[in-house]
């Protein structure tokens, strides 16, 4: 059996059905056709419209649905905010996720056992506390917060229905204490709440499969701890700060503060313990602020090294007297000054410059504005404003002026680095990027500053700062502390502000110690020299090795022709008789005698 | 035909279909496995992280230093101990027909070309009887003297000995623009010859070498025999400490004394770290 043509079917089937209105028939023919054109048009419209969906859905659309699961990202994490590493690699703070336990108490049949089992599987939980909350009214009560895998483990053990566990995250820092100022905090809810947790809150959260690289390095970080507390303990202080700085890139390599706190638990602390002394703390920096004053005074052109100035008459005005702390009544040449850390010698210096050039140059130095630092807690210097003849008096033997010890030593470092000014920086500079810099004073100025730093170690009020091998320069400052609207006697802060090789500086190493107490070692004296300065030298003797410096020969020619200096502002060493260059002979340590290293045993 | 084609055209629907729903059943497989897998990625993603934190954690350089000071003999570096490679004498060159020459070497480095009974005693063989061991040192030399063949003279191992006597005697900094004049100084009396013998390394057994075997190869074995002890020197100035690290100087340490730094450090333990965690962790309390 053949069937005729679809379209020859349809016509009989019409023709069939419209054959009783004869008259009309050729209409009605008409009028067929135009339905049948109409309908076959609407059928291969939709049919076209369906084989066109087809062809994209089997051919351009990759395999139909989206899938429900794709393979996991490499070099992604698990948790929602970024670790913080060290310049190294080792970890500062990380997140681990942890599994918090919960209960529904209206499916826990028998609230005593369950208790009982829990407490017995959780020994620090509170069995009276957890019965209370299983045998509640409510859908949801928390049990226990941020449980271990082990913990996890042994509540799984019990198999008590009703309990289910949350995954949440916590903040942990391996460091503890060892950085607690740098890297501050977090809240309850992972927020940020001091310290890089603060100021990188935005970033950690936004990028976390990129830990956040510091330029700490956690080796220094402990050594600098360790000397510092060993030194608070021996000098009964009530606080310490020590930085380690790197001179040619503007990284600071280690940020301590004393005391410390334990980042895992900072509730409840003392406000002073939370208190970053090394950049929120200012203070009155004292004989310290003398390397700006000299640098000043160098690079203004109006004075040279060699240049006298009068050490002997006490300068009033007002109702000030401005005296030398133990004066050699006699005229000094500014390295002298700077050597004995004369306050008078220093006044006269500021002086000759003046009041405008102090002020512009003190500004160019940042002891205007806080420093580039990224950490939340950086302090506002407190500048004299009006900026008297009294304030710039003061401000060239550092007191009238209160900078944070970053303040110093970001400036200190762009007086001996070849006069550039660094932004102190705590993240890591990536290598080959450019670093920004700004000269601040001349080369000649900065190598001249470098022979005066190295100076006060052979033969000024730092000799205790020497290590052999290493060159140190440095300079001591005591500032005393000013409570209220007088200054005290016996409260003050010495510091120390040392850097090696002074040949060709890298690093600088600065100590502050927060009201240190003389002890019969130091012969009554809690001053710089006696109380910062062997610290610093502990520190440089400790972490020189790590920091690859080459240790080098102290009385070897290219060394002293790059670091020598007399009293006089000569700076030729070989006019000198050969044995007048000490720097190579070994001081004898003065003042601290605490070493946190034991000594090695003397067979040799 | 017609029923043919119909068998045709059904089979191929049939077999479509059957592969269609095998496939799918198969991808269903495969996503399941998926996201099995990423889920194990995830916890041991995890637990990777918690690995990290307490290896850092128990990578705590104070922890570190302590330990260290429990169980090593091992000072901090001192500048004393760095050397500068440039100071550094390099090997003088193997002259077979060249005379006999002294070697030019900075610093206090023993001259081979002198006869051994002028080479200070201590500077030699500190860990053997001195007597002893010059007279056997002293032995062979004399014994090559005559000998017309002048590569016996230089032998290949002394100049080590000469190197590592330099590098260990020269002055932490040999500044390279003042060169040393290469004079034999009387060596000072080095720590290890105030040790006592018994605390040392056993001498090794070469000594007697060159006595069981005269020839002149054999001539140079006494000089490397002298040098364990001599190499010792500068890390063994510890003497009369009862450490269970002191492995070389007493082949059997004192059971007790080792019970004793047991228990006194805290050894954390492998089942421990987790509970270490946990301490850490401070909000559990």
């Amino acid at each position: 059996m053949t069937l005729p043509p679809p379209g020859q079917l349809l016509r009989r089937v019409f023709a069939a059905l419209t054959h009783r209105s004869k008259p009309s028939a050729t209409a009605a023919m008409e009028q067929t056709r135009y339905r049948l054109m109409v309908t076959a048009a609407v059928v291969t419209t939709v049919f076209s419209a369906i084989g066109v969906k087809l062809v994209i859905a089997t051919l351009f659309s990759h395999g139909g649905e989206p899938r429900q699961h794709h393979a996991l990202e490499l070099d992604t994490t698990t948790t929602n905010r970024a670790d913080i590493i060290d310049r190294n690699g080792n970890l500062l703070a990380t997140s681990l996720v942890t599994q918090s336990l919960y209960a529904d108490p209206k499916l826990i049949s028998r609230p005593d056992e369950a208790a009982r089992k829990l407490v017995s599987a959780l020994p620090e939980l509170d069995y009276k506390e957890v019965y209370g909350k299983l045998s509640g009214d409510k859908r949801f009560v928390w049990l226990k917060r941020n449980l271990t895998p082990r913990q996890q483990y042994a509540v799984h053990r019990l198999g008590i229905p009703g309990m289910s566990f949350e995954r949440e995250e916590r903040r942990f820092y391996p460091a503890g204490n060892l950085t607690s100022h740098i890297v501050g905090f977090t809240g309850v809810d992972n927020n940020g709440l001091a310290g890089l947790e603060q100021g990188f809150s935005k970033r950690l959260n936004e990028d976390p499969a990129t830990p956040l690289q510091l330029s700490i390095d956690l080796r220094l970080q402990h050594v600098l701890r360790k000397e510092l507390i060993a030194t608070i303990q021996e000098f009964r202080a009530i606080g310490a700060a020590g930085i380690v700085f790197d001179v040619r890139t503007g990284e600071v390599m280690a940020m301590t503060s004393l005391p410390d706190f334990d980042p895992q638990d900072p509730t409840g602390l003392n406000p002073e313990t939370l208190f970053n002394r090394a950049t929120l703390g200012v203070y009155e920096m004292g004989s310290t602020f003398k390397i700006f004053n000299s640098a000043l005074a160098l690079d203004s052109g109006k004075i040279r090294v060699t240049d006298t100035f009068d050490a002997v008459h006490p300068i009033k005005i007002g109702r000030f007297t401005i005296n030398d702390y133990h004066s050699l009544r006699r005229a000094l040449t500014v390295a002298e000054v700077f050597q004995h850390s004369s306050n008078l010698g220093s006044v006269r210096m500021a002086q000759v410059v003046g009041i405008a050039a102090q002020r512009a140059f003190m500004a160019k130095m940042g002891f205007t504005r806080p420093t580039a630092l990224e950490l939340p807690e950086s302090g506002w210097p407190l500048v004299p404003n009006p900026w008297r003849e009294v304030n710039s008096m003061t401000i060239s033997f550092g007191h009238g002026i209160s900078v944070s010890p970053m303040h110093t030593v970001a400036a200190a470092a762009s007086v001996i680095n070849g006069g550039v000014f660094h932004p102190p920086t705590i993240l890591l500079r990536q290598p080959g990027a450019p670093i920004p810099g700004e000269q601040v004073v001349s080369r000649q100025t900065s190598d001249m500053m470098r022979r005066m730093f190295r100076f006060v170690v052979t033969e000024g009020t730092g000799k205790s700062a020497g290590v052999k091998g290493y060159v140190v320069g440095g300079k001591t400052g005591t500032a005393d502390k000013q409570k209220g609207r007088h200054y005290q006697k016996n409260s003050r802060m010495s510091s120390f502000l040392g850097a090696f090789p002074m040949h060709d500086p890298r690093y600088i190493v600065y100590v502050l110690i927060d009201e240190p107490q003389a002890t019969a070692k130091t012969y009554g004296y809690a001053t710089g020299g006696w109380v910062a300065a062997p610290a610093v030298g502990r520190i440089i003797k400790q972490i020189g090795p790590l920091l690859d410096v080459p240790t080098v020969d102290e009385s070897a020619p290219e060394i002293l022709s790059a670091t020598y200096l007399n009293a006089a502002g000569s700076t030729n060493w070989a006019q000198q008789p050969p044995n007048t260059p000490t720097a190579a002979a070994p001081n004898p340590p003065k003042g601290s005698t605490v070493a946190s290293v034991p000594a090695p045993a003397k067979t040799r | 035909m017609k029923g043919k084609t119909w068998l045709f055209w059904g089979g191929l629907i049939a077999a479509a279909g059957a592969v269609l729903f095998q496939t799918s059943y198969d991808v269903q497989d495969l996503e399941e496995k998926l996201a099995g897998l990423n889920r194990k990625i995830v916890t041991e993603q995890e637990s990777i992280q918690v690995l990290r934190a307490e290896w850092s954690y128990l990578n705590d350089p104070a922890k570190l230093e302590e330990l260290a000071r429990a169980h090593l003999a091992l000072q901090p570096t001192e500048a004393r101990q760095f050397v500068a490679l440039d100071s550094l004498p390099m090997r003088p060159a193997q002259a077979p027909d060249a005379a006999p020459q002294p070697l030019p070497l900075p610093g206090r480095g023993v001259n081979p070309a002198l006869p051994a009974s002028v080479v200070p005693v201590a500077a030699r063989a500190p860990s053997a009887p001195a007597p002893i061991a010059t007279a056997r040192l002293a032995a062979p030399v004399p014994a090559q003297a005559p000998q017309p063949v002048n590569t016996a003279r230089v032998p290949a191992p002394t100049p080590k000995l000469s190197m590592d006597k330099a590098l260990e005697k020269t002055p932490v900094i040999v500044p390279a623009a003042l060169p040393v004049a290469p004079t034999v100084k009387s060596a000072p009396i080095k720590p290890s010859t105030l040790i006592p013998a018994a605390a040392k390394a056993p001498p090794a057994p070469a000594p007697a070498a060159p006595v069981a075997a005269p020839a002149p190869t054999a001539a140079p074995q006494p000089v490397p025999a002298a040098l364990p002890p001599g190499k010792m020197a500068p890390n063994a100035p510890l003497p009369p400490m009862n450490r269970p690290t002191d492995i070389a100087n007493r082949p059997i340490p004192p059971a007790p004394s080792a019970g004793k730094t047991q228990a006194s450090a805290p050894q954390p333990k492998a089942t421990d770290s987790l509970g270490l965690l946990v301490a850490r962790l401070g909000a559990n309390r």
